[in-house]
């Protein structure tokens, strides 16, 4: 313990430790499986073959309409929670602000497994016992089929949307809550109504904020699959199947091991360069 | 006026955004027979019958088993995240050490899609004899909570004043004693954080849970979808419900008790993170 540096590294050593056990000899092993010929009975005698398995990823029409369906979904429901966060987070903090208890029932939605609300969806939607398609036949005589190969997108989308805009709000809220009093009435000396004030002052000074929100719910929505596989599986004829349920499926139903391990290399590629983007991007204060 | 247009826009918010949750519980409370002529958001005549059928345990169903299951990996999951990220938290906070590298490695882990990870822990679990065990799904549910636990624990201690740890220094403590005893107590509401929240977490998995399970260590989350896939004809919605609620249930109340923690621990995170 003489020398501090070595102190200090031997407070994190466990932590290393566990992540090069984990996850860094796992990214070895994706690695080498990725240009190797191998299945499930040669999997201590992998043939290295070059790079045969990312040339049949990026040859396969089903990848790319994943990676599309990813980023519809990651773009389209980030977005949407945002928008109704950030309405529900300045709408509503006049009230929120004198009761804090009122915050628990908005925050609930997040505490259900998103497996869980797949399924329970599966009830909601469900055109026998489902309470949706009953009011729908009940009041206008018709309920459209939510979870038909035209449909299902967007139900999924509106799912996914229902249960992370409280996470969206709570940020939006905690950001429209530091904003001190004093710049909202500077602004309404120099003549500004309530809605210039939110427009020019208040949304401007919760962009950081909001950026945030827009990547972590982006990312969340891009690497999808509890809720995906336990309301639709990858159906109606794969119109759902997600980058993560491609990968699932390239090696569980189909047991192209390489095939699924070189797309997760293509996926842990494409995070990676977004990640070192966004890193340039951010400040080195919210970077550290 | 206002006032109470935002209290209406309030309601529709918590319905709309809890709709699931509600239809579940109002139908787990309803006889297949109604179920089937009312699908409706009332109760014509509540019955506990779901409730105790899916409570009794049967061969196929072990409801129990997933409970358990899900509460030893829970608990795995989160008591080891910060085991391992305590006394890194102490050293990045304090030595300014890993800030470079172990610091935005561990953070950026909440952005990586994990399944990149699940197929070669498959295999390596399987030569471990891992696969289908509480100790191998914890193990992997302490790497989801590691970000965050690694977060809150770093704020927290940045922001203790140096001069405790002098103290400490002085009196001949050595580090792992200054952890222990002098650190642990003065952080104690960051750590029972990362612990509700870990848990939390840990309990609402589920890639993981269908990977590396089959029949001895399914959790919760798992073993729910069974109850879907009964044994001829429809699922049957009633004992579906119930179990549904049985298994949300225990998040919804930690998350409820403690909605400050999670709130102020979540924002945190976004800020840092």
């Amino acid at each position: 313990m003489r020398s501090p540096r070595l102190g200090w590294a031997l407070l994190t050593s466990p932590l290393v430790l566990f992540l090069l056990l984990f996850l860094g000899f796992p990214t070895v092993v994706d690695g080498v499986y990725s240009l190797s010929q191998v299945t499930f009975e040669t999997l201590r005698t992998p043939r290295l073959s070059g790079f045969a398995n990312y040339a049949a990823v990026l040859a396969d029409p089903g990848f790319w309409s994943a990676v599309w369906f990813s980023l519809r979904f990651g773009v389209l429901t980030a977005v949407a929670e945002c928008l109704v966060g950030l309405a529900l987070a300045v709408f509503l903090s006049p009230l929120i602000d004198k009761r804090q208890l009122l915050m628990a029932p908005l925050m609930l939605p997040m505490m259900v497994a998103p497996a869980m609300v797949g399924l329970m969806y599966r009830l909601v939607l469900n055109e026998f016992a489902g309470p949706v398609p009953y009011y729908l036949e009940m009041w206008f005589g018709n309920s459209p089929a939510f979870l038909g190969a035209d449909t299902a997108f967007w139900t999924l989308c509106v799912v996914e949307a229902l249960q992370w805009t409280p996470f969206a709000f709570l940020l939006f809220y905690a950001a429209f809550r530091v904003i001190p009093e004093e710049v909202r009435e500077a602004a309404a000396i120099d003549g500004a109504a309530r809605w210039q004030t939110l427009m020019r002052v208040e949304l401007p000074l919760m962009a950081p904020t909001i950026g945030v929100a827009l990547f972590i719910r982006f990312i969340d929505g891009f690497r999808v699959f509890d809720n995906v596989y336990t309301l639709t599986g990858s159906g109606p004829g794969g119109s759902t199947t997600s980058l993560s349920i491609y990968i699932y499926e390239a090696f569980f139903n189909e047991a192209a091991i390489g095939k699924a391990i070189a797309a997760s290399i293509v996926l842990f590629a494409a995070s990676f360069l977004v990640l070192v983007g966004i890193g340039r991007l951010a400040s080195p204060r919210t970077a550290a | 006026m206002m006032r109470t247009l935002r209290w209406i826009v309030y309601i529709v918010a918590v319905l709309a955004l809890n709709f699931p949750v509600i239809v579940t519980l109002v139908t787990s409370f309803k006889s297949a027979g109604e179920i089937s002529v009312n699908p409706g958001l009332w109760v014509a005549a509540p019955t506990l019958e779901n409730y105790r059928g899916v409570l009794t345990v049967s061969s196929r169903l072990d409801i129990y088993g997933y409970l358990g299951n899900s509460l030893a990996v829970s608990l795995i999951g989160s008591l080891l995240a910060i085991v391992l990220t305590f006394p890194a938290a102490y050293a990045i906070a304090r030595g300014k050490f890993g800030r470079r590298v172990l610091l935005p490695a561990v953070v950026n882990l909440r952005a990586v899609p994990l399944i990149i990870f699940a197929i070669p822990i498959y295999m390596m679990f399987q030569v471990l004899g891992l696969l289908d065990t509480r100790l191998g799904l914890g193990l992997i549910l302490t790497i989801v909570n590691l970000p965050l636990a690694l977060i809150i624990l770093v704020n927290a201690i940045a922001e203790l004043p140096m001069e405790l740890d002098e103290a400490a220094r002085i009196d001949g403590a050595n580090t792992l004693q200054l952890l222990i005893r002098i650190v642990q107590p003065v952080i104690r509401p960051a750590l029972a954080t990362c612990a509700i929240f870990g848990f939390i977490t840990a309990w609402n998995e589920f890639l993981f849970g269908l990977m590396l399970t089959a029949n001895h260590a399914v959790p919760m989350t798992v073993g729910a979808s069974f109850f879907f896939s009964a044994s001829g004809g429809g699922v049957r919605w009633g004992p579906a419900s119930a179990v549904m609620i049985v298994g949300a249930l225990p998040p919804m109340v930690l998350g409820l008790a403690m909605y400050r923690q999670i709130s102020g621990s979540l924002m945190a995170g976004a800020v840092k993170g």
